[in-house]
């Protein structure tokens, strides 16, 4: 194993595959980032580390870690960084990789969550929020599922009285006008991502 | 020689002429002091004052000058009186603004004044105007030894200003350690690549000069004489030996990598695939001849990794290699981890350190290596063994917490600087690691063969503020011979260097002290004949000026004296001084203390306070109106080293009550400006101890006090304590007996 | 520019710190004829402002004691203070420089007396104190100024104070009709020593200096920790004047940082290293410091001063940058945030006083000079080919020894040029 650690592979790897990949080596492990991050204490491995860790070859650490999906983009780490690395976007852009490679930790909730809202978002055109919202309450089964309407349903009555939810929605979901077009051109986008990361191929 | 006549002017301005009476003062300088002319001027530094003195140097035919007014250290500008012996009686700042301004105290403070003025003119009467070396020499040429780039360097450098220049290699080429370079680091923007040593150009354009003339192969037999009068005998490369007459010289001897073959457990010798940062630029150079890539010399394979152990045994802390840092080397591997990815990206670098040093735009370089794909790792190595197809390195990464081993081609350990310094003349002659040191200038001094050394082996200058005042004057230290440093560095060191052996070939040839008593007229003058050959002098001196001849009386070398007086002070028989400083210019000044009786309750306290740092900071307290006791006397002296016991026991035996020494720090971080004055003074005045008891006087009539000069409210109240002291045991029983 | 003649034998030195002093004392001392010109009153710049030096712990003064020294015995440098250059024109050998003199209101018949300020009401803040402290708007500006003489703030000109300043004066030194003058100088070759200025720390926002009492940059703490200081020495803090006994000293304020200065300013670790010692002096086994850094570059025999105060039981290090600093409201007390990196530590750190150890920028603004004259990206002189040379912290970030050697390099450089004989191109 040691035969491939702290090799250019694996940073190879991330320069290609992940957006914003090539600034990765330009870390001096100041820390700045780590320490700017609100979320910082909730996360096994801060950016920094995890930049350290790609330089290192960590790849299976890296990519199966949950870091990278608790990015929330306040972008604190990108403002301060001294060395101007796009930080939120390489944590994004890793969250992305994994994901492609179906490394990502299963059951990482911003996965899961990231992963419904664009299977709701891309069908219709728009986001239907009360599947969205049921979807995620029943995501972990039935039983919890019901435990989780229920610890919510007076901020789901309350909105039912404000007309901000409809419940016909989950029968009967309306889409955007041109989702036609939508579709043509998320397919279209979805095409040129592939291309610039060499997966059309 | 025109007949002397002293005049005396005293300033009433500052409120002199308000809280004393200069009357007074005045007549004291007439009668007591036997001034010829004595005046009193309301505002003596105005144009008025100043003019009132020329006219009297001009039309009276004043020789000897006493300006009763502020400290010497102000209004330098206006008593400006080249032409004449000047003496300073400080009553502003030494009496006025140290004192009291109530009524009450109108006594003691006068008292005071009148004894400066009476000091003054004592001191101006055995005072002569310095005329300067009369054996000034004037030998202009330079002489560089070293042909590396520091060397090559100083050499173009002092050429191109005018002068002549003789430069000495011992290799049979120039060109040192750059020559052995495939590349340099860069020193201009964008500091991006690795930049062309230059060195072609650099050795063409000494060769090629016509002020330079070029000895290879050769080494320094002997270096004799001093600044302005060096006579150099070169070994040169026919084995002939040739004299060389030369006014200064730089000593640019370089630095020798530190043995790798020390370094076992980094695998250095147990595999070819460990080599030093000058190994890797010769594989570099070879792969350059060769038109490929950087081959590993164990099986002639590409490089397809490398790693670079920074700090190889450099800030060692268990004391058995280099304990500093080299500073370069960071920036070194660097350089080298880009003559890989700039052949080709594909190669792993891995550069391990613990910090990164790269000051300055050395950023740019560090971040256009990342930017090239050479990978940063802190860590520290913990072995690097040979393993199949190549060496395993073993470091625990110090950002991930964790030990671990990776594989390499090729390791490059980055090695430290070791100073050509030649002998070190403070070990003992016997030490072993003596006897293995080939000294490199050969000097004939009493004091040893080479430049003495400030720490770790480097000739560097003790100094921060004056880097390149080494301790053998006209004799200046050039690149890493001073200090681990890189080629921008050494080129800017040299260039310097250059300077001031250009320096001290005019200050020895117009006769005048170099720092830091630069433009001093005086040296010391020696009456021989009372010499008893104790030799305190010629090992005392800090800086070597003394040696000895045939029959072991001391050779006073004027151009590599710094005029410390360090001499005088050490001189058992008195027999050494200056014109305008000496055992009498001092002695007259404590004599001419008026001295109360024992039943006065006044006692009298000699201060004798270096001129650098102590007197400084008494003038400073008087600024800011720190009140101190007016039983004090205060003499400046060029250095407490100049203080010859003679002064202690005179101003004992007349009656002085006490005698405080203020001089500067000594030690490892001394802040003599002589580099050994005040600790030569302490040693002294150990010994003083035993003189005190024959007088029957307690040992605490004598004190010695290491005094910064920002301790300006600690001054006022080591004077106002001791004289506390002085008072609690009771005045000198010697008073009356002078 | 082979071959070119120098049309005067004046070298001039822009900048009287220690840079200048020494570029100018090192040519005068080869016999060469000086001017030396200093935008404030008196010599000495920056280094004059600071209570010690690194590796030995002596002072800067001590120094300036001797330089000052051999300039009052040295006739061939010529001194002007308050003098600026405005513009610098011609070539190799054959300068113009017009230098602004600014007011001082008081002529050299002043015997520094001080009764002009016993005689003035109004104070200003003090400018060498880095406005800290507050002094009399008729000041001598410290105990080692050169030329020892006093000066009136112009903010005073045309106020009673004024005339209580000259009517004070017994020896006609304070004269209220000085006026701003240009003056021309022909010179052969210049030394730029304008030295550095501390990189603005307001502009650091995450730490929070101006807003933040309890946040100092490291010359500021030079002050705190100096007797001739605002506060006598004293380490205290800027809110509740309480001693400062738990210091944090946070490296690469401004510096390696793209967003500031892209350049590591070089002296800062050295300085934060020095300066953990004077907490140290100070509250002796009470005190607590904390250097915050990315890696700490101690160079060459500085290294020895690393491990002893490494070896401090006082003083312990993180590797870290701060990522925010914030105050605790009611005490006052800082609490930095961050991640110690090496292996991971988060830490919410609470200190007495934080230290910004404040990177260096050329100070050098606003003067037209010939194309001769290259700077780099951050506005350091680089070498050129023609007759002017950067010396010092104006060439690059530099200490006080390295500052003096490139000075005298400099010095040597402007020889060559008045010497007339460069006969190969300089480079």
């Amino acid at each position: 194993m040691s035969g491939e650690r702290y090799r250019n592979s694996f940073l190879r790897e991330v320069e290609h595959n992940v957006e914003e990949g090539h600034w990765v080596k330009m870390c001096m492990q100041c820390g700045v980032c780590s320490g700017s991050c609100p979320f910082g204490p909730h996360w096994a491995h801060p950016p920094q580390e995890l930049f350290m860790m790609i330089r290192a070859g960590k790849r299976e650490e890296v990519l199966g870690s949950d870091a990278m999906w608790m990015c929330t983009s306040c972008y604190n780490c990108v403002v301060r960084c001294p060395r101007k690395l796009p930080i939120t976007h390489i944590m994004h852009g890793l969250a992305n990789y994994a994901h492609r490679l179906g490394l990502a930790p299963k059951n990482q909730p911003t996965r899961q969550f990231a992963k419904m809202f664009w299977d709701n978002l891309s069908k219709t055109g728009r986001v239907n929020e009360l599947k969205l919202s049921l979807g995620l309450y029943f995501k972990d089964g039935f039983k919890q599922g019901i435990r989780n309407a229920l610890a919510m349903k007076d901020i789901g009555l309350g909105m039912l009285k404000a007309k901000r939810l409809n419940p016909l929605e989950l029968v009967k979901p309306h889409a955007c006008k041109g989702a036609k077009d939508i579709h043509a051109i998320l397919a279209k986008a979805k095409e040129i991502e592939d291309r610039r990361k060499g997966l059309s191929a | 020689m025109a007949e002397t006549k002293t005049a005396a002017y005293i300033c009433q301005g500052c409120g002199i002429g308000e809280r004393l009476s200069t009357r007074q003062l005045a007549q004291i300088a007439q009668k007591e002091g036997k001034m010829a002319l004595v005046r009193e001027h309301p505002f003596l530094c105005g144009a008025e004052g100043v003019g009132l003195i020329r006219d009297d140097i001009e039309r009276e035919a004043v020789t000897h000058v006493l300006i009763a007014a502020c400290s010497r250290r102000a209004k330098t500008e206006a008593f400006h009186f080249p032409t004449v012996a000047l003496a300073r009686a400080n009553l502003r700042e030494g009496v006025l603004w140290s004192q009291p301004e109530a009524d009450e105290a109108a006594g003691l403070t006068q008292e005071m004044a009148n004894d400066y003025v009476r000091m003054g003119c004592a001191e101006l009467k055995k005072t002569k105007l310095p005329l300067g070396n009369p054996l000034a020499a004037t030998n202009r040429r330079i002489l560089v030894v070293g042909g590396g780039v520091s060397g090559l360097t100083a050499a173009l450098e002092a050429a191109r200003a005018g002068y002549q220049v003789v430069l000495v290699e011992k290799e049979r080429a120039l060109g040192g350690w750059a020559a052995k370079l495939h590349k340099r680091v860069p020193f201009r923007e964008p500091h991006a690549d690795p930049a062309d040593t230059g060195i072609e150009q650099l050795i063409a354009q000494v060769t090629g000069h016509p002020r330079i003339r070029v000895h290879l192969g050769a080494t320094l037999l002997e270096t004799r004489g001093a600044p302005g009068r060096f006579s150099v005998q070169v070994s040169v490369e026919s084995g002939a030996a040739v004299t060389e007459e030369v006014g200064s010289i730089v000593q640019a001897t370089g630095f020798t990598l530190y043995d790798a073959g020390k370094l076992p457990a980094l695998g250095y010798g147990k595999t070819p695939d460990v080599v030093d940062q000058a190994g890797l630029e010769r594989l570099a150079r070879q792969a350059a001849a060769a038109g490929g890539a950087i081959r590993r010399p164990s099986d002639g394979a590409e490089v397809g990794s490398v790693v670079f152990v920074q700090c190889a045994g450099q800030r060692d802390e268990g004391g058995s290699h280099l304990p500093y840092c080299s500073g370069h080397c960071c920036a070194t591997s660097i350089k080298q981890a880009m003559y890989f990815k700039d052949a080709n990206p594909e190669v792993d670098t891995v550069v391990i350190y613990t910090d990164l040093r790269v000051p300055g735009s050395g950023e740019d370089f560090y971040r256009s290596a990342q930017r090239k794909g050479v990978t940063f790792t802190k860590g520290r190595v913990a072995s690097v063994e040979p393993a199949s197809g190549g060496c395993k390195v073993s470091f625990r990464d110090l950002i991930l917490d964790e030990d671990v081993a990776l594989e390499a081609d090729l390791v490059v350990l980055a090695t430290g600087q070791v100073p050509n310094s030649g002998v070190n003349i403070e070990l003992a002659d016997d030490d072993p690691a003596k006897a293995a040191q080939v000294p490199i200038l050969n000097l004939a001094y009493r004091q040893g063969k080479d430049m003495p050394q400030l720490k770790h082996g480097f000739t560097d200058s003790h100094f921060i503020c004056f880097p390149y005042e080494t301790r053998r004057t006209g004799i200046y230290a050039a690149g890493p011979v001073r200090r681990p440093m890189d080629m921008a560095q050494a080129v800017e060191d040299a260039t310097g260097a250059a300077l001031k052996a250009i320096q001290a070939v005019e200050n020895a040839a117009a006769g005048r002290a170099a720092h830091p008593r630069s433009g001093d007229l005086s040296y010391p003058i020696v009456r021989i004949e009372g010499c008893t050959q104790c030799k305190r002098c010629t090992v005392e001196c800090p800086f070597g000026a003394i040696d000895e001849d045939e029959s072991r009386f001391p050779v006073f070398n004027e151009s590599r004296c710094r005029r410390c007086g360090t001499c005088m002070g050490a001189c058992p028989v008195r027999v050494i001084g200056f014109e305008n400083y000496s055992v009498d210019t001092v002695g007259a000044q404590i004599k001419a203390v008026d001295m109360p009786d024992e039943f006065s309750e006044k006692p009298r306290v000699l201060l004798l306070a270096c001129e650098n740092d102590a007197y400084p900071a008494l003038d400073m307290a008087a600024l800011q109106r720190r009140v101190y006791s007016a039983f004090v006397r205060v003499i400046p002296v060029r250095c407490l080293g100049s203080v010859n016991t003679i002064w202690i026991t005179d101003a004992l035996n007349s009656g002085y009550d006490g005698v405080m020494l203020m001089g500067c720090k000594h030690g490892e971080d001394y802040q003599c400006h002589f580099v050994k004055g005040s600790e030569l003074a302490n040693y002294r005045m150990g010994k003083i101890d035993d003189t005190l008891k024959q007088l029957g006087l307690e040992t605490e009539r004598v004190a010695t006090y290491e005094v910064a000069i920002t301790d300006v409210a600690r001054v006022a109240r080591l004077i106002d304590d001791y004289v506390a002291k002085i008072l609690e045991i009771g005045l000198s029983p010697m008073k009356g007996f002078a | 520019m082979a071959g070119s003649v120098a049309t005067s034998q004046t070298i001039l030195v822009v900048g009287g710190g220690i840079a200048g002093m020494t570029a100018a004392l090192e040519a005068a001392e080869c016999g060469k004829e000086v001017v030396l010109i200093e935008k404030s009153p008196t010599l000495g710049g920056r280094t004059t402002l600071l209570y010690r030096y690194f590796p030995k712990m002596c002072h800067p003064i001590c120094g300036l004691e001797i330089n000052l020294r051999r300039l009052k015995g040295n006739r061939r440098v010529r001194v002007l203070t308050l003098a600026e250059p405005v513009a610098v024109s011609g070539t190799r050998g054959d300068y113009t420089a017009q230098i602004r003199l600014a007011p001082r209101y008081v002529n050299d018949n002043c015997t520094a007396c001080g009764e002009c300020a016993r005689a003035v009401t109004a104070e200003i803040p003090n400018p060498f104190d880095y406005n800290l402290g507050r002094i009399k708007a008729a000041y001598l500006p410290h105990a080692m100024a050169y030329p020892q003489r006093y000066v009136l703030d112009p903010s005073i000109i045309g106020s009673e104070d004024a005339d209580r300043a000259k009517a004070a004066c017994r020896y006609g030194a304070v004269d209220l009709d000085m006026k701003e003058e240009t003056v021309e100088l022909k010179v052969g070759a210049v030394v730029w020593a304008t030295g550095w200025q501390p990189y603005d720390a307001a502009r650091i926002q995450p730490y929070g200096y101006g807003r933040l009492r309890n946040v100092v940059t490291s010359v500021e703490f030079e002050r705190l920790a100096d007797p001739r200081g605002p506060t006598g020495g004293r380490i205290l803090r800027p809110s509740d004047g309480r001693e400062a006994k738990n210091v944090a000293f946070i490296q690469c304020a401004g510096s390696r940082d793209e967003n500031h200065l892209r350049h590591c300013s070089r002296v800062c670790c050295m300085a934060s290293l020095k300066q953990t010692q004077y907490v140290h002096e100070a509250w002796g086994e009470e005190a607590r410091s904390t250097v915050y850094y990315i890696d700490i570059r101690a160079i060459d025999r500085f290294e020895d001063f690393y491990r002893r105060v490494q070896a401090d039981p006082t003083v312990s290090f993180v590797k870290s940058k701060v990522a925010r600093i914030e105050e605790d409201r009611a005490s006052g007390d800082v609490i930095l945030h961050g991640v110690d990196t090496e292996g991971y530590h988060r830490y919410a750190a609470r200190h007495d006083l934080a230290v910004l150890a404040i990177g260096m920028e050329p100070a050098l603004r606003a003067v037209e000079v010939p194309p001769d004259l290259p700077f780099d990206a951050s506005g350091f002189i680089e070498a050129g080919a023609g007759g002017m040379f950067g010396a010092g912290c104006a060439a690059a970030p530099l200490d006080v020894n390295r500052a003096v050697q490139s000075a005298t390099a400099a010095a040597l450089r402007a020889i060559q040029v008045v010497n007339k004989t460069a006969d190969v191109e300089t480079i």
